[in-house]
């Protein structure tokens, strides 16, 4: 452990240098309160040893000193003073010292009061990074349990859309063919109009005035595009419904071997026409990689949304990298752009459902969602990094032997 | 010509009411909203074609289909189901409860098409069998004129009895699946 000796006597401070040498501490040596200061400044020191008495700067200022700024790590300090009245020991602990040693010290005492603060110190270390785990646990914890929640609701909307849309979309197909039988009979009784006019004037005058009132020359010719349209818009739903209940669940497609790097050639090769309008370059990286088991469609859906997103992400002649690699079991793939980048209080919410920052129409906001269901379900991680203005990359770990399912048939 | 009956069994009288809309031009079309009233009707009438949601309480789809398969083979057994159902699904279709499975929400025209090839189906099946039992019939009046003649016609025997057997693994290839 090192420790920081602050010390104007030459004497006393090569004694204590030698002491604690001797007992295995990593020793710095300052001959006054300024120059421990400024050592202490560079990189805090875990146990600081400080005389009382010092010219320059005393050992009670140089204790509140290091008390009052921010530090890494907690600092346990040691006063060393001749002066062992009351007061004295209460202003240095006051100051923010730990302890206190009276000189000229006892070599036993020294060792076992450096030997509890360096307990204290490994103590406090340990929770230090106890409390960072368990904060990052947390995170992670809050962060997958909010997805699955998001899961859950979709998957459940997802099944109670479908089940108005059905009826909705029967309906519309019934009203559609069996209009077009009504109009077809009336096209009949239209043509007995000049008979009708003979026998009975008035009933054929009202149906010329009310073929005008109710403009059904449009409807004649409009039937069509007005049942279409109601159709497509319903498709539309249904494709956001699919793409919702993706995010929550993947559907039984086949699984198989993947080759990664193949599947993300292919995806460039699809987007070629996309990255050539924009004048972007590709740079490709491809380590060799394992073969992965999943399932390829869903896999180059993935690959094909984040290629879509950084192609959108970057201005034209920008660049995009691709950048793969085997690591511990794990296949990695990274697509960097140096595009617009994402807020920072938007990255939070990226793979969330319907969280979107295209103009209304453009974008669904399943993109991302939908990939991170699919890594999720792979067993894998996906996750994004970016500086507004610089770029952003995004990270997908996928698991070589992990995904590999033994419950094929269950 | 004669429309071929349908069931539609459906816990949502919506949806039976959107498809009664849809397929009443072409086909003969019998409802119900749960898996007993569906089998209650099959036992009073013939069906040729039996379309089901899966998700219903009581009984689902696939148990509905598992009983329709014990108690009218012939009958052919689709499945309309929601997303989440996929699982039960996959097990139905495994274990040879359904021909087919369709998706919600299917599109109009693709059901219609698919409800006629079933129609189709169920037809060459019925046809297929009526053909293989006037065969046996007509093999067996085949025998009986033969059989008073019993010498020199050795030859014209065996020739039957051939084909007797040839309609027996015909038979058993049926049965056996």
């Amino acid at each position: 452990m090192k420790v920081l000796i602050a010390d104007d006597d030459a004497v006393s401070r090569t004694l204590l240098q030698r002491y604690l040498e001797k007992w295995g501490y990593e020793v710095t040596a300052a001959d006054g309160g300024q120059e421990a200061w400024g050592l202490y400044q560079q990189n805090p020191y875990p146990v600081v040893i400080s005389d009382w008495m010092m010219p320059d700067l005393d050992g009670p200022e140089l204790v509140r000193r290091i008390r009052s700024g921010q530090w890494q790590i907690y600092t346990f300090i040691i006063l060393l003073s001749a002066r062992s009245e009351k007061e004295d020991v209460v202003t240095g602990m006051e100051a923010g010292a730990d302890d206190f040693i009276t000189k000229p010290f006892d070599q036993e005492e020294l060792r076992v009061r450096i030997r509890a603060g360096e307990r204290v110190v490994t103590l406090e270390r340990s929770l230090a990074e106890q409390n960072r785990m368990l904060r990052e646990t947390q995170a992670a914890l809050v962060q997958s349990e909010k997805m699955a929640s998001l899961g859950r609701l979709a998957s459940g909307m997802a099944h109670e859309i479908n089940n108005p849309i059905t009826s909705v979309l029967n309906n519309l197909a019934v009203l559609h063919r069996d209009t077009e039988g009504v109009l077809a009979i009336l096209d009949v009784y239209r043509q007995g109009i000049t008979a009708l006019e003979q026998c009975a004037p008035e009933l054929a005058c009202e149906a010329r005035r009310l073929e005008k009132e109710k403009d059904l020359a449009f409807f004649y010719n409009n039937l069509g595009k007005i049942t279409d349209g109601m159709r497509k818009g319903l498709m539309r739903i249904r494709n956001i419904v699919h793409n919702l209940a993706d995010f929550a669940h993947l559907d039984e497609a086949e699984r198989k071997e993947v080759d990664i790097n193949a599947a993300l050639a292919s995806v460039a090769q699809i987007l070629q026409h996309d990255l050539s309008a924009k004048d972007l370059r590709l740079d490709a990286d491809f380590q060799p990689l394992p073969m992965l088991w999943g399932q390829p469609s869903k896999l180059n859906q993935v690959f094909l949304n984040l290629l879509v997103n950084a192609i959108q992400a970057c201005e034209p002649q920008g660049t995009i990298s691709l950048r793969t690699r085997a690591e511990d079991g794990w296949v990695i793939v990274e697509i960097e752009d140096n595009g617009v980048g994402i807020a920072v209080a938007d990255l939070p919410h990226i793979f969330e459902p319907f969280f979107t920052t295209k103009p209304v129409g453009e974008g669904t906001g399943l993109g991302l969602a939908v990939s991170y269901g699919i890594v999720r379900d792979h067993g894998g991680l996906i996750a994004a990094s970016s500086e507004p203005g610089k770029g952003s990359t995004f990270c997908v770990r996928l698991p070589v032997a992990g995904s590999r399912p033994n419950e094929k048939h269950s | 010509m004669t429309k071929p009956p349908i069931l539609l069994v459906d816990d949502e009288p919506d949806i039976l009411f959107s498809l009664r809309g849809l397929l009443r031009l072409e086909f003969d079309l019998l409802t119900a909203e749960s898996g007993s009233d569906a089998l209650a009707i099959l036992a009073q009438q013939p069906v040729h074609v039996i379309l089901t949601d899966q998700r219903m309480p009581q009984m689902t789809g696939a148990q509905l289909l598992e009983q329709v398969q014990a108690k009218y083979p012939d009958v052919v057994r689709i499945m309309l189901t929601g997303y989440a159902d996929i699982k039960a699904v996959i097990d139905a279709v495994n274990r040879g409860h359904i021909h087919r499975y369709l998706a919600k929400p299917i599109d109009p025209d693709d059901l219609l098409e698919i409800l006629r090839e079933a129609c189709t189906l169920y037809q060459r099946e019925v046809s297929r069998k009526e053909l293989l039992l006037e065969m046996r019939e007509y093999l067996s009046r085949t025998r009986e004129v033969l059989s008073p003649a019993a010498d020199g016609h050795a030859e014209v025997h065996s020739l039957v009895e051939r084909a007797g057997e040839m309609l027996n693994r015909i038979h058993s290839l049926d049965t056996s699946k």
